[in-house]
């Protein structure tokens, strides 16, 4: 591996190559091969410890399937996972189990990720318990109330159930869950997509304000930029699987240099009417329909670094600047 | 006159668990070839508003309390479901947040838009499928001559949206209600969507009610704005004064809650608590208990009328609080305890 890749082997979470490809199977009597889908296709990143990495990208483009890998919910199909060190990849099945409480998950809906017949207590007890096994009765609840305390959420409301919360303070819930077992990474996918702007706010300044004092690393996936550019250090643009360009929160912005971030960045609506009525729309083609899930973005060159820290895709890009307006 | 004129309108839902003030006495009025935002966090009465115009509040539960809505002429809430039948769909048409819920899965799209079209028309079947292929081809559907005959699932989510705005097009509407026709999109699909009912507006003069919680969209699509919170405007006015000079605690806060892209480390300002419960009468102003700015007396009494400025920026002033300082005083860049 060169120096200039993303990825280098001291880091806290690397990924070296990994592809996520799912074959579509057979049709059923020419015997034919129906084609792969390439969900993720040879990313190759690292993170630090106590680092947050934001992944934007369009529905489709695979950060799902990205963080579902790292966590080896999914095997990948090619490439390396090393977590501190230790080949995640090449663990068995009953190993990864063990080392899955390093990694906690947050997801969009906290309603449909609690259990709504627990109440807050016993939900958290049974998180911390997943690292403690032999902690119980007034240690265990001190820690229960250690942890709502840390979320914003009042420990009083310890033996209420998820329903009985409002949406934000499920999140909370909800992050305090992910935090019990005291993981070394945290995957929030799309975590205040479903929240008012208010509420947003609240739980984003958590996050902030968790990793912060924790040295929480994670990794933040969202469609909405101005989100993640708010939370994250470093943001990685995916499309079709790859990573097109990776940088810091602030280069990625406000610098873009791939033409896909560049129309992504000048999509965004931003809250400012004078603007709004002034700037350009960078408008690509309709991403080719074709049936064949093998097209996209082609095999080549990986990243290359246009400025220390900023890399950008060089791989040949198949979708051409629109003219004029819709 | 307007083409749209709400007055006062009300509704209500009656449930066992008590009656939700959903709407309490909305005002609202469109020119032709107009667009009005509706902003507000979920739960603000925004969609039920549009329902109410609609008539599409299931009765009951819910019931219209009171209010007159004057559409080119005639009062909606007093027509008869039938009547109203032939108003929906043709004078005034709706698109909602999920395409998916609202096209027929089992239905080929051609055969849903030609019914919009033979609904409300002495049109044969030929001229109403061609009129449904030019549709489909105005807002962009490649190859529609032959996508007319794909059922739903067969579209992606944009393309999706978009025969929904084709469909709630196809009879040129006076008046369309797009409640979150973007939410569920991607950015750049969003931009393409609203550049779509833009320029159908453009060139037809359709009025615009679009219903949204992202400033962003209504500051690049409105003209006027109208804020709602908990079932109430509170704030009106032209998009410019809205953003550049807003008045409200609320509209105020809710400004400096959104993560913007423009400035660098900017501190991103929370409003405590969480929206009132709307089955509960709130005594004089209803963001009082999440209000940053210096209270000045208790509230009491009915809430005070929305009243319009000399520059037509139509305000609720309740009187209690001191909003003369900056908004960046008084908002807490960090709300601990999440308490109800």
């Amino acid at each position: 591996m060169n120096s200039s890749s993303p990825a280098s082997e001291d880091e806290f979470l690397v990924l070296d190559a990994v592809s996520q490809h799912f074959d579509l199977g057979k049709h059923l009597f020419s015997r034919a091969s129906k084609g792969v889908v390439k969900a993720v296709n040879d990313v190759s990143l690292s993170i630090s410890k106590g680092e947050i990495l934001g992944i934007v990208g369009e529905s489709g483009c695979g950060k799902t399937t990205l963080s579902r890998t790292i966590m080896q919910l999914l095997r990948p199909t090619s490439g390396r996972i090393f977590l501190e060190g230790n080949e995640l990849s090449a663990l068995s099945d009953a190993d990864i189990r063990g080392q899955r409480i390093n990694f906690q998950m947050i997801f969009q809906d906290p309603y449909a990720s609690l259990n709504p017949r627990l109440t807050v207590y016993t939900t958290l007890c049974e998180a911390i318990r997943t690292r403690h096994p032999g902690l119980k009765g007034e240690a265990l609840r001190e820690r229960v109330v250690e942890l709502m305390r840390t979320v914003g959420l009042n420990p009083a409301q310890m033996n209420r159930y998820p329903h009985e919360f409002s949406g934000g303070q499920r999140q909370r819930v909800a992050i305090a869950r992910a935090l019990a077992p005291e993981p070394k990474l945290v995957i929030a996918d799309e975590p205040v997509s479903a929240l008012d702007v208010s509420i947003q706010s609240q739980i984003l300044n958590l996050l902030k304000r968790l990793s912060a004092e924790m040295e929480l690393t994670m990794i933040f996936v969202s469609h909405d930029l101005s989100v993640v550019r708010y939370i994250a250090d470093r943001i990685a643009v995916m499309y079709r699987g790859q990573i097109i360009e990776l940088g810091s929160a602030e280069v990625i912005v406000d610098d873009p240099r791939h033409i896909y971030t560049k129309a992504l960045m000048s999509a965004i609506p931003l809250p400012d009417p004078r603007s709004e009525r002034e700037r350009e729309r960078i408008l690509l083609e309709d991403e080719p329909s074709s049936g064949d899930p093998e097209t996209g973005v082609s095999e080549g060159d990986i990243l290359e670094e246009v400025h220390p820290g900023h890399f950008v895709s060089t791989r040949p890009f198949d979708r051409q600047l629109k003219a004029d307006r819709t | 006159m307007a083409l749209l004129d709400v007055r006062s309108l009300t509704t209500s839902f009656h449930l066992r668990s008590g009656i939700v003030r959903a709407a309490q006495s909305i005002d609202l009025s469109l020119e032709r070839g107009e667009t009005l935002g509706i902003v507000g966090e979920s739960g603000s009465g925004k969609s039920v508003t549009c329902y109410s115009i609609m008539g599409l509040i299931p009765q009951p539960p819910g019931r219209i309390e009171s209010g007159e809505v004057h559409f080119d002429g005639q009062d909606l809430l007093k027509l008869s479901d039938e009547e109203m039948r032939q108003i929906r769909g043709n004078k005034i048409s709706m698109i909602f947040q999920d395409p998916m819920t609202s096209l027929n899965p089992y239905l080929r799209i051609s055969t849903q838009l030609t019914e919009a079209i033979r609904v409300h028309g002495d049109v044969d079947e030929k001229e109403a499928l061609n009129r449904a292929i030019t549709a489909l081809e105005e807002v962009g559907i490649p190859d529609a001559p032959k996508r007319v005959q794909s059922y739903p699932h067969e579209f992606s989510g944009g393309m999706r949206q978009r025969v929904m705005i084709a469909m709630a097009l196809i009879n040129d509407p006076d008046l369309l209600i797009a409640d979150e026709p973007t939410t569920a999109l991607d950015v750049t699909v969003q931009a393409r969507v609203l550049d779509i009912i833009k320029d159908r507006q453009e060139r037809l003069g359709t009025a615009v009610i679009l219903v949204t919680h992202d400033l962003g969209v209504v500051a690049g699509t409105c003209d006027r704005v109208q804020v709602m919170y908990a079932g109430q405007v509170v704030e009106s006015g032209d998009t410019d004064q809205i953003f550049y000079d807003p008045k409200h605690a609320y509209t105020r806060s809710l400004q400096k809650a959104i993560p913007s892209l423009k400035a660098k480390d900017e501190v991103l300002y929370t409003i405590a608590g969480t929206p009132p419960d709307l089955s509960k009468s709130v005594a004089g102003c209803a963001f009082y208990p999440r209000c940053p700015f210096p209270k000045v007396k208790e509230p009491e009494g009915p809430v005070p009328e929305l009243v319009e400025l000399p520059d037509g920026h139509c305000l609720r002033e309740c009187g209690y609080c001191d909003r003369s300082q900056p908004i960046e005083e008084v908002l807490a860049q960090d709300v601990e305890e999440d308490v109800q």
